[in-house]
C-alpha cells in the first residue's frame, strides 16, 4: 500500500523539472532505470488489473447490460413486441402486488435473520474470547456450518421443518407446542415460514460473524478490561461499553455484508418450497423473496426485461438500506459520526 | 486535482492494456470438427433414455458420426437449453424436452429446426394425435420435436389398505368401482369413513388428470383463458374431495410424500408408467401390496418427452438423420425393453414386447395393456402459451384450500383471479 501511494508523489517531483524541457538527466536514464520506473509506476496497476478486469466482465458489464435490458421488451415467448419499452417495466413494478409482497417478505426474513444473527455472534465471540479448554476445537466448530454447502444444509432443514414427520415439530412437541394431531404447518403462513428460513440463515452465518468479531476482539488490549473490572463493570457491561465500541468497524462491515446477503436471499427460500420448480415461494407467496421473484419472472414467466427492471430496483434498495444501516450502526455502537 | 486525474488515466490505461491481452488470448480456438470427416453429435437429456447401446450401433453403421450422450438433471437440462437459446450458441445438436416444458419452447419455434421441412410430416399418422400436437407451433406450421415416450395414466392403489377398508382388491373390480370422478370421490368417502385415513395424496394430483380429460384446458386455441369450462369442472371435483377430507395434502416428490408410500398416508394415487419405478425405489418394502386400475373418466397422460434440434447447431442434417433413426419402431421397442419408456406410436402397442409385459412389483399387473389404453383414450387438448404459469397459479390456490388458509367457497373466485394474473405475467 505504501509503495503505491509513494509512487505518484515521487513521479510528480521528477516530472516537474522534466516538463520545462528535456534535461540532461532524462537522457542519461538507461534501461535499468526505466525498468525501475515502470516497476514503480505501472506494475501495481498491472497487478491489480486482473481483479478489475474480472469485475468489468462479470460485475460492471452485467450491471449495465441489465440496465439496458430493463428498458426493453425482452419476452422469450413473444418476440413480436416492440424493441424498446421505455420505463414501462419500472412503472409496472410500482403497481405489482407480487413485487411488494416479495419485498415485504425479504425484509421480514432479513430482520428475523440479521438481528439475532449478529447479536448471537457477538455473544458467541465474547464467550470464545475467554480462556477455554479445547479453544481451537470450539472455534473450528462454530465455523462448520459456514463450510457446509448451502444446498445440502437447506435440504436437511427443509426436511427438519416438514409438517408430518419433521424434527422441529417433534422437538416443539416435547415442550407442549403442536401435537401429532395438529402439527405446525411451517409452510402455511408467513410467521412460521419466515422463522424457519431465518433459522437456516442464522445457523449458517452466526459462526462466520462470530469469528470476525473474535479476530477484532483479540486486538483489544487486556488492560482496558482489567481497569473496567476494577471499576466494577460486569461482563455484560464490559461487552457493551468496551468490546462493541472498540470493534465497531468490524460490526459495520458485518452489518453491510448481512444486509447484502439478506436482501439477496435465494437458495434457502427456494429449497424450502416443496414445489421448488415453480419458484412461487409458497402457495400464496408466503416466503417468496425478491431474488426468487426475479428468477420466476425471468425464467418461468420468460419476461427477462421485467426481471431486469426488478434486479435494478433490488440493487438500488440494497444501496439505500446498506447506507442506512451503516449510519445506524455507527450511531448505536458509539462511533463519532 | 490534476494529480488524481492522471492517476485515473493511468489506471484506465493499465486496465485497457490487460483487457487487450485477455482478448488476444480468447480468440476462436474451436476447430471445425468436420475437417476430419467425422461429425460429433451431442444429445442432451436427463435420467436414462436407454441410448447407450443404440449409440454404439449407430456409430458402427455410420463411421463418420460420433455421438456424445450428455445426461443431466431434469430441470437443469431445460434451463440450460433455454439459456443457450437466448445466448444463440452452445446448445446440443439434439435436445430432449419434456412435456411440461414443451409449451415454453414451442413458443420459440423459430429457434428450432422445423422438422416438417425435413420431411417429418409423414410421421404424423404414426403418432398419438395429442402427442404430435403438443410440439406443434400454434399456427400448425412448425413441428419442433418428435415424440419419444408417453407416461399414460392409471391409478395405483394399495390392495392391503383397500382390503382393510372392505373395498374390493381385484383390479377389474376396482376399475369398475370408479367409472367417473363422482364415483371416485364416493369410494374415497367410504374409505375415509371406515379407516379414518386419507384416500389420495394431493388435490393437485386430482386436478391435473381431470383437467387433462376436458376438451378445452385453460386456454382455447385463440389463446383466451377459459376458466369457466374445463378448469371449473376439475377444480370443483378437487375442492369437493379436499373438503370431504380425502386428501393427505402432500406435494409430489417431497420428503413427506415419499414417506407416504410406505406409511400408507394415502391409498391411491394417479400414476403414469414412469411412476412405477419411483414407487418401487421409494417403498421397496411394499412389494406385492400395490395394483393398478383404470383412471376414472377413461384416459390420461402425465409426462413424456420429445427430441428437438436447435437451429443453432452446426450439423442439423446429420442430427435429423439420427433423430429419425431413433424414433423408428425397432429402436423404440429396444428402449422400452431397456428402461420401460412407453413409446408414443400406437402401432407399437401391439408388439408382444409391450403388450405382454407384466410388472411383478404390482401384483403382475399387465402394465403393457393398461398404460397404452389410457394414453390412447386421451383427446388432444390445446395448451396455451401461458399454460405453465396458469397451472402453477391454480395449483397454489388448491394448496391453500388444503392447508386451510383459504375457505373452500372463496376458492374458485381466487383461482380465477390468480389465473388471470398468471395469464398477464
Amino acid at each position: 500500500m505504501s509503495t503505491t501511494r509513494a509512487a505518484p508523489a515521487q513521479s510528480r517531483r521528477r516530472a516537474a523539472p522534466g516538463r520545462g524541457g528535456s534535461g540532461p538527466d532524462e537522457r542519461r536514464l538507461n534501461w535499468r532505470n526505466r525498468l525501475y520506473r515502470f516497476d514503480m509506476r505501472y506494475m501495481p496497476y498491472l497487478m491489480i488489473a486482473p481483479f478489475f478486469l474480472l469485475f468489468i466482465v462479470f460485475g460492471l458489464f452485467p450491471l449495465v447490460f441489465n440496465g439496458v435490458v430493463s428498458l426493453r421488451n425482452y419476452r422469450l415467448d413473444d418476440p413480436t413486441l416492440p424493441y424498446w419499452a421505455g420505463f414501462e417495466n419500472f412503472t409496472r413494478l410500482a403497481g405489482d402486488e407480487d413485487f411488494w409482497n416479495a419485498l415485504y417478505n425479504t425484509f421480514g426474513i432479513f430482520l428475523l435473520s440479521s438481528v439475532p444473527q449478529l447479536l448471537l455472534a457477538l455473544v458467541v465471540a465474547s464467550l470464545l474470547n475467554r480462556k477455554l479448554r479445547a479453544q481451537t476445537w470450539w472455534r473450528v466448530g462454530i465455523l462448520l456450518p459456514y463450510v457446509t454447502p448451502i444446498v445440502a444444509s437447506s435440504m436437511v432443514f427443509s426436511v427438519f421443518f416438514s409438517r408430518d414427520f419433521g424434527m422441529a415439530n417433534w422437538v416443539l412437541g416435547l415442550f407442549g407446542y403442536g401435537s401429532p394431531e395438529a402439527p405446525i404447518d411451517w409452510r402455511a403462513d408467513k410467521p412460521h415460514s419466515w422463522t424457519a428460513i431465518a433459522t437456516m440463515v442464522n445457523w449458517k452465518w452466526i459462526g462466520y460473524n462470530a469469528l470476525l468479531y473474535l479476530a477484532a476482539m483479540q486486538s483489544i488490549p487486556r488492560d482496558v478490561y482489567e481497569a473496567a473490572a476494577i471499576d466494577g463493570a460486569g461482563p455484560w457491561k464490559q461487552l457493551w461499553k468496551i468490546t462493541v465500541p472498540m470493534i465497531q468497524p468490524v460490526i459495520v462491515f458485518t452489518v453491510v455484508l448481512s444486509t447484502i446477503g439478506g436482501l439477496q436471499l435465494f437458495t434457502e427460500p427456494m429449497l424450502f418450497d416443496p414445489n421448488a420448480q415453480a419458484a412461487t415461494g409458497g402457495p400464496n407467496g408466503e416466503w417468496q423473496t425478491i431474488a426468487q421473484l426475479i428468477y420466476k419472472v425471468g425464467w418461468k414467466d420468460l419476461n427477462l426485461g421485467y426481471a431486469a427492471a426488478m434486479s435494478w430496483a433490488l440493487f438500488l434498495i440494497i444501496l439505500v438500506v446498506a447506507g442506512v444501516n451503516t449510519l445506524l450502526t455507527n450511531r448505536l455502537s458509539g462511533g463519532r459520526k | 486535482m490534476k494529480r488524481s486525474w492522471t492517476h485515473w488515466a493511468r489506471a484506465a490505461a493499465a486496465g485497457a492494456v490487460s483487457l487487450l491481452m485477455v482478448a488476444a488470448c480468447s480468440g476462436r480456438s474451436t476447430t471445425d470438427d468436420a475437417s476430419g470427416g467425422v461429425v460429433t453429435l451431442k444429445i442432451n437429456f436427463w435420467g436414462d433414455f436407454g441410448l447407450q447401446e443404440l449409440k454404439t450401433r449407430y456409430e458402427a453403421a455410420n463411421p463418420n458420426i460420433r455421438i456424445q450422450l450428455n445426461s443431466g438433471e431434469y430441470n437443469a437440462q431445460h434451463e440450460d437449453l433455454q439459456k443457450k437459446l437466448v445466448a444463440g450458441s452452445g446448445a446440443a445438436d439434439i435436445a430432449a424436452v419434456d412435456e411440461g416444458f414443451m409449451v415454453q419452447f414451442r413458443g420459440q419455434s423459430d429457434k428450432f429446426v422445423n422438422l416438417l421441412d425435413k420431411g417429418a410430416g409423414s410421421y404424423e399418422s404414426k403418432y398419438l394425435p395429442w402427442k404430435w400436437k403438443q410440439s406443434l407451433s400454434a399456427d400448425g406450421k412448425t413441428q419442433i420435436g418428435l415424440g419419444t415416450d408417453v407416461g399414460g395414466l392409471a391409478m395405483c392403489y394399495r390392495t392391503d389398505l383397500f382390503k382393510a377398508a372392505g373395498l374390493p382388491t381385484e383390479r377389474d373390480q376396482v376399475s369398475a368401482l370408479w367409472p367417473t370422478w363422482d364415483k371416485f370421490i364416493e369410494v374415497g368417502q367410504q374409505y375415509t369413513a371406515k379407516t379414518d385415513k386419507k384416500f389420495i395424496d394431493a388435490g393437485t394430483n386430482l386436478f391435473n388428470p381431470i383437467l387433462g380429460q376436458q376438451p378445452v384446458g385453460f386456454y382455447n386455441d385463440q389463446e383466451q383463458l377459459q376458466m369457466e369450462q374445463g378448469p371449473k369442472v376439475a377444480f370443483d371435483y378437487t375442492v369437493k374431495a379436499v373438503q370431504a377430507g380425502l386428501s393427505a395434502n402432500l406435494v409430489s416428490f417431497q420428503a413427506d410424500w415419499d414417506k407416504g408410500f410406505t406409511s400408507g398416508a394415502f391409498a391411491v394415487l394417479a400414476c403414469p408408467a414412469w411412476m412405477l419405478g419411483h414407487i418401487k425405489d421409494t417403498a421397496p418394502g411394499t412389494e406385492g401390496k400395490w395394483d393398478i386400475a383404470a383412471v376414472p373418466g377413461g384416459g390420461g397422460n402425465w409426462g413424456g418427452s420429445f427430441l428437438t434440434i436447435p437451429k443453432q447447431g452446426k450439423h442439423v442434417d446429420e442430427a435429423y438423420e439420427l433423430l429419425e433413426w431413433l424414433v423408428q419402431p425397432e429402436q423404440q421397442i429396444e428402449i422400452f425393453k431397456k428402461v420401460g419408456n412407453l413409446p408414443s406410436q400406437p402401432a407399437l402397442y401391439a408388439d408382444p414386447a409391450i403388450a405382454e409385459f407384466k410388472n411383478p412389483f404390482f401384483n403382475d399387473a399387465p402394465v403393457g395393456q393398461i398404460f397404452p389404453k389410457m394414453a390412447q383414450g386421451l383427446t388432444p387438448q390445446y395448451l396455451g402459451r401461458k399454460n405453465g404459469p396458469t397451472r402453477v397459479a391454480v395449483e397454489n390456490v388448491i394448496r391453500r384450500v388444503e392447508n386451510k388458509t383459504l375457505k373452500p367457497d372463496a376458492a374458485w373466485a381466487e383461482a380465477v383471479k390468480e389465473a388471470e394474473k398468471a395469464g398477464k405475467s
